[in-house]
């Protein structure tokens, strides 16, 4: 016997939660269909377990570095197990905030694996047998998930992934990082926190390649200085059993490590889950959808890492308002893809918005930078934290912000004066005539824009 | 007691300046909040303006005849003892204003009957648009020299509130594009970046709001709010939207007898052919929703659901009221909706919301005697159908040549959102539709 919804959410990360509560809100009647816990990947296995984990590395350096203030700290002991298990309570408490939210808005959780029969019904196969639901709309957000290069099997002993990373309680003496985007940079900044010996390798030219070139320069540097040996434009050919664990062969020679971790990359989850039965359209791995999330079967929505670049929890959730929206009648405003904050939990943060200095050039247009450090920073001396800068980009003849790249302490807090001023197209101007508060690190926002107009006081 | 400042209300999300049609109420008259003081006509329909505080209408700062910002202070309701001087003064001198036209006693020749009354706000935000600011304007009308304290008056383009963003602002500046013509896609109809630039590629002038003249060889009428409104948007469609047109020929004979059967049975609203062309359109959108649609700059808006706005003449312009979901919709609600609409349209009684929000539209001129024509699209719609009249012609039959009843409808349709042959399906499914009506009750 079939229930019936008037939409079943089939996935319940960031995206799916979030659509499954905005439809809820709505007053329509949600079903979510969950296999692991509710949150995903972003709650229980990525964004805020790692958050936690770097908040340790934090606290770790900050008492290594205690004499800096003038507080002599001896025998310390970092035990990298207690962070895991730090990791996993806070991840804990979030997934059961998410089951809360459930209740609260009369969402009726479904666990087990959910499958399209039609484009109204989804099967889902669970623990106590299979159940059908019928919904008059489906939202699938199902995710992605690990990638790994051709003929390496993550086993999740030696060659781990973000799902091992965040599990494993013993902390390898050596570790080799592939892939130096937001994932890999991450975990590299934990783990050497904790005293591994980490080496980084990247296939292009510099880490964090979807950022300013500037932000990869000197976060490249400042992990050099801490002693994480980073190497970029190396290709590696194969990694294999041998030595102290595994050995990554590359074109520069080979490299023996504990452990490996994959961060090359996330893809789709999209097999087995019945896409091919209604002829979903996909394009390069990911779902096919409209501005409002629909598929290329109508009444069937798809948001979220499945639904194609960037692959960000904020991104889905957005995506998941505007499918609730849609489905429910309203008409909601499609995202703004260019206006989607990118952002990098490692030490220093590493945050931005919009094109980079040379894509900005590429189209043509006459930009004004402004550049401003945080030595330059009152807020940023007084908390000993000094390292990055704020870098505006603006086109010379509007005052538009292109873009804007921030490296440094709570850089991914201050970007968002620049996301609000983005959507509400506000030009530089308008930051310049916003009173920043004295003192913080968001004049170094100020600042930064005050630069691009030739105007900044305090360099 | 209190003093109330009254103040022009905003009474539709696009409203920015009202025209007070007559006060209800004269001045040393008691009032009670909630009483009706004033009518304002604005830019949709003429409406009721309510007292939201109780005491004597001490002052009346516009006459009728005067039109001003929306926030402006249009007078003040105080307690007969109260001391107002401070807030008088802050409307400009506190200076009584007689109607319009008195109020101007210097101006020259060429300027004299209608010159709305000059803005009394000291802010740039609470002046009028243009009228006084006419690029030339000589010698302004003696009423200015009362705001001589107020700051210099600004430029045409920054007078009145133009909801736009700070970007779109400067490109507007930049690109010589006068704000108020730019229809916002933005929240709430804020113009933001992509309307300007929408509008620099086409033919954007500044709303020069003409000086009133007159003599022995023409007189120059002044625009009411509907036809100035008019006059802003048609430029923004014509201009900027690549229109193209399909037309066809409708054979009527069978529509036209379902038609008279259904109006002869008892205690059924009468069905009118538009009635017919609204339903056929309706369940045509339904299968052609990329007519349903409307471009978006970066991305082809297409509506799930067909709100129909029909297009109803009106004495000093038209108006479109939307009949909403007509798609599910049977024709004899749509008939008696649209009938209500159309009434309550001439009698300017609209909701705000029943005037927006069409995803398409109908014009239909065939009580005129019209064989066909073409409409204007109504931005940021992507489709107009235009009805001609119901003619009897002579037709080709298998037989020979006889009498039939034929109808032609021309479609505008904007090529950003569609090409041709979308159209001409379009087209071709409401002909259909229309020719085999029973389609139409079913």
């Amino acid at each position: 016997m079939a229930r019936s919804f008037d939409v079943v959410v089939v996935g319940s990360g960031p995206g799916g939660y979030v659509g499954a509560i905005r439809a809820a809100q709505l007053g329509l009647s949600v079903a979510a269909v969950e296999d692991d816990r509710p949150g995903g990947v972003c709650l229980n296995w990525g964004c805020i377990p790692t958050k936690a984990l770097l908040r340790n590395a934090e606290v770790v350096h900050l008492v290594e570095h205690a004499e800096r203030f003038g507080i002599k700290v001896d025998n310390v002991r970092a035990d990298y197990a207690e962070a895991i298990k730090r990791s996993r309570g806070v991840a804990d408490r979030m997934a059961k905030g998410v089951e809360f939210l459930f209740r609260k808005n009369k969402i009726t959780l479904f666990p087990g694996t959910g499958a399209l029969k039609s484009k109204t019904t989804v099967e889902v196969q669970g623990a106590s047998g299979t159940e059908t639901l019928e919904g008059r709309a489906i939202i699938l957000a199902t995710g992605s998930q690990p990638r790994s290069l051709p003929g390496v099997t993550i086993d999740e002993k030696t060659v781990i992934s973000s799902n091992g990373a965040v599990r494993n309680e013993a902390r390898p003496a050596s570790l080799v990082v592939i892939g130096a985007g937001a994932v890999g940079m991450e975990f590299a900044d934990v783990y050497a926190a904790y005293g591994t010996k980490v080496t980084v390798l990247e296939a292009l030219d510099r880490v964090l390649p979807v950022e300013d070139p500037e932000s990869s320069a000197l976060v490249a540097r400042l992990f050099g200085r801490r002693g994480i040996t980073i190497k970029t434009g190396v290709k590696v050919s194969a990694v294999r059993a041998g030595g102290p664990g595994a050995v990554v062969e590359t074109g520069e020679g080979r490299i023996e490590a504990e452990q490996v971790l994959m961060a090359v990359g996330r893809g789709a989850r999209t097999e087995g889950i019945g896409l091919e039965g209604l002829g979903i359209e996909l394009e390069r791995g990911f779902v096919k959808v409209s501005p409002t999330m629909e598929t290329s079967v109508k009444g069937v929505y798809s948001i979220g890492d499945m639904a194609g670049a960037p692959l960000l929890a904020h991104k889905a959730m957005a995506e998941g308002v505007v499918a609730a929206e849609a489905i429910a009648g309203r008409s909601p405003r499609p995202l703004d893809y260019s206006n989607v904050p990118s952002c990098t939990y490692c030490r220093p943060q590493v945050a931005s918005i919009g094109l980079s200095e040379a894509r900005a050039r590429d189209n043509g247009r006459e930009v004004t930078i402004g550049k401003f450090p945080f030595t330059a920073s009152g807020k940023a001396v007084a908390l000993g934290d000094t390292d990055g800068f704020v870098k505006v980009i603006a086109d010379k003849a509007s005052g538009e912000i292109l873009g804007v790249h921030i490296v440094g302490p709570e850089a991914t807090e201050i970007i968002h004066e620049f996301a609000v001023g983005r959507t509400l197209e506000a030009t530089v101007e308008e930051i310049v005539h916003t009173i920043h508060a004295h003192p913080t690190l968001s004049e170094a926002a100020l600042e930064a824009t005050l630069a691009a107009l030739g105007q900044a006081i305090h360099m | 007691m209190a003093v109330s400042r009254v103040v022009m209300p905003k009474l539709s999300e696009q409203m920015e300046t009202g025209k007070i049609i007559k006060w209800l109420k004269q001045e040393g008259e008691r009032v009670q909040s909630g009483d009706i003081l004033a009518e304002v006509e604005t830019d949709k329909a003429d409406v009721e303006m309510e007292a939201f505080g109780s005491g004597v209408l001490r002052k009346v700062l516009i006459a009728a005849g005067g039109q001003v910002p929306v926030g402006t202070l249009i007078g003040v309701i105080a307690e007969p003892d109260d001391d107002i001087t401070a807030v008088v003064s802050e409307a400009g001198g506190g200076a009584p204003v007689a109607a319009a036209p008195a109020a101007a006693p210097a101006a020259p020749a060429d300027r004299p009957a209608a010159v709305p009354p000059q803005p009394r706000g000291e802010d740039h935000a609470a002046r009028t648009p243009a009228p006084a600011a006419g690029p030339t304007a000589p010698a302004r009308p003696a009423a200015v020299g009362t705001a001589a304290a107020a700051p210099p008056a600004p430029p045409p383009e920054e007078a009145g509130r133009v909801k736009a963003s700070p970007l779109a602002r400067k490109i507007a500046a930049q690109s010589g594009v006068d704000l108020r013509l730019v229809q916002g896609s933005g929240p709430g109809g804020r113009v933001v970046r992509r309307d300007v630039e929408a509008v620099s590629t086409g033919a954007a002038r500044p709303a020069a709001v003409a000086a009133v003249a007159a003599g022995e060889e023409f007189e120059d009428r002044p625009l009411s709010q509907m036809r100035a409104a008019i006059a802003r948007r048609m430029p923004l469609s014509k201009a900027p939207v690549p229109h193209f047109y399909v037309s066809s020929e409708v054979a009527m004979d069978r529509g036209w007898a379902l038609r008279e059967e259904l109006n002869g049975l008892e205690g059924q609203p009468k069905i009118s052919v538009n009635d017919l062309v609204v339903r056929a359109c309706a369940l045509a959108l339904r299968q052609h929703p990329g007519v349903n649609a409307s471009f978006q700059g970066e991305a082809i808006r297409v509506f799930h659901r067909a709100h129909i706005g029909i297009a109803v003449a009106l004495e000093d312009g038209l108006i479109t009221p939307v009949l909403r979901d007509a798609d599910a919709k049977s024709l004899a609600q749509i008939a008696t909706e649209a009938r209500d609409l159309a009434e309550r349209a001439r009698q300017r009684k609209l909701r705000a919301t029943e005037m927006s929000g069409a995803t398409f539209s109908i014009s239909n001129l065939g009580m005129f005697d019209v064989t066909d024509f073409s409409a204007i699209i109504n931005p940021p719609e992507g489709a107009i159908l235009a009805v001609g009249t119901v003619r009897r012609i002579p037709v080709v039959t298998d037989t020979g040549v006889g009498v039939g009843r034929r109808m032609v409808l021309t479609l505008s349709c904007d090529h950003r959102v569609m090409d041709g042959a979308m159209g001409a399906r379009f087209l071709q499914d409401v002909k259909q539709l229309i020719e085999e009506p029973l389609r139409l009750l079913v």
